[in-house]
This record gives structure tokens, sequence and C-alpha cells, in this order.
């Protein structure tokens, strides 16, 4: 969990103008915790371009291309938080956990994140945090209840 | 339009560009709705489809693209990630055992 999701690479108060700054944020979040090349921030970009990552309940998961798994040094996500949200083709994004993945290490993570997303509260728990703590919490608690 | 019986889904393929994203979302969750089932939910590249996938599901923007890899494949387009209508039908037709049109 610590390796997959690294505190520093949760950021809670993020302002963007566009959906590809957030993206770029996220992006930049994943390569500073040294998950990734630079150079993979682009194909984050090119991904969004073909389909949106938008996943439902102010939440968008943006990821590089199958080309841009070279340039993932390993499996990691990043959490950024936009309180003032961002535009994502008319939908209001208020949370982007951007992606690198060569393997599937984070599949289990990302499962937790759909059950999150699929319970109301939980899902406005997630936009509404304001520490690290309670979102590493959160996705960390649905992650042993899947395991079950 | 073809029929495909929900019984004789044994192994659903969700395919998405990278397999690394919203597929791999998309399939952890009905992973859990179809674990009495019986089927195999797997995600992959919508480039790699596996040969023995019975039925493919995969985002609306990449369906011509599953369908040039996988032309022989069932395949369902959805549009939303999380509680596509689209998507609910496969899981009924698997769960109740009655056909799906595709």
């Amino acid at each position: 969990m610590s390796e997959l999701l690294d505190r520093r690479a949760v950021r809670l108060d993020e302002t963007a103008a566009d959906k590809e700054e957030a993206i770029r944020l996220c992006g930049a979040a994943l390569v500073e915790i040294g998950a990734a090349e630079a150079g993979y921030v682009d194909t984050m970009v090119a991904r969004e371009k073909s389909v949106s990552t938008y996943v439902g309940e102010g939440v968008a998961i943006p990821h590089g291309t199958l080309d841009g798994k070279a340039l993932v040094k390993r499996d990691a996500l990043a959490v950024l938080r936009f309180p003032a949200g961002v535009d994502w083709d008319g939908e209001q994004v208020t949370v982007c956990v951007g992606i690198a993945a060569a393997g599937d290490g984070h599949v289990e993570l990302l499962a937790a994140l759909a059950e999150i997303l699929l319970d109301e509260d939980q899902a406005r728990s997630l936009r509404e945090a304001t520490d690290v703590d309670t979102v590493i919490g959160l996705l960390s608690s649905v992650q042993e209840e899947a395991s079950e | 339009m073809a029929t495909i019986n929900g019984k004789d889904i044994r192994k659903l393929v969700v395919a998405c560009d990278a397999g690394m994203g919203s597929s791999v979302m998309l399939a952890s969750t009905l992973r859990k709705q179809l674990g009495k089932s019986g089927v195999t939910v797997e995600h992959s590249p919508v480039n790699s489809i596996p040969a023995d996938a019975d039925l493919v599901v995969c985002h609306s923007g990449l369906a011509a693209r599953a369908r040039s890899v996988a032309p022989s494949k069932p395949i369902v387009p959805f549009q939303v990630f999380l509680g596509d209508p689209a998507v609910t039908k496969v899981v009924k037709a698997i769960q109740q055992g009655t056909d799906l049109n595709v």
C-alpha cells in the first residue's frame, strides 16, 4: 500500500485551469515520486484524447497509453484533489487518480476505488477529504474488506 | 444483430487502450458481481483480446478497434465506466441465463 500510494503523491489542494493541466499535475506527481519517466506524462494526455478517463462521481483516473508502459518505472498511484473542480468534457471532476502501471500491482487499489465510487457516502468522503490520512485510510479500508 | 445466451459466456473480457486503468476498474466490479456465476473476468489491452473470450465489453470509443482485432467476437460497447445500462444487461443475462443481443 505505502509503495503503491506514496503519501507524497496525495495532494488535496490543487488547482487546474483545465483537464490537460490536471492530467499533467497528476503525471508530474508520478514522475516526482520516481514511478515514471517524464515522457509518460505526454502519453497520459494522449490517452485522454482517445477516450475520457472520467469514471463517475466526480472522479477521473488519467493514465498512459500502451506505449507509455515502457516509461513506467514502478506501479503507483497519485491522488490529486481539485476543490474548485475541473471541467472534464462537461463533467465536474474533483478527484483525479493518476495511474502509472506496467504490471498488475495497482489492480487491488483500483478495485477499492470502484467500491468507493459505487457507495454514495464513501464517494462523497473521498471528494471532501482534506487530509492525506483520510484518503489513504479510505482506500486501504475498502481494500481489506474486498479481500475478505 | 447476433444473440448470445448468458449461460454460454464463460469468459468475459474488458478491453481498453492500455489495460491499465478504467478496464481494470470495471473488470474488478464485474468479477465481484459475477463471482458466483463461475465466469472468468479479465481485462486486456484492446490490441490483444484473448482468443478464448466469449464476450468483450469495451468503451464505445474503442469498439471499432475491438471489432477489427476480434471480428468474430460479440462486443458490447459502453459509455460509462460504472453503472452503464449496457453492462448491467450483460450481468443480468449471465446471472439469469437469458439471451443477450449484441
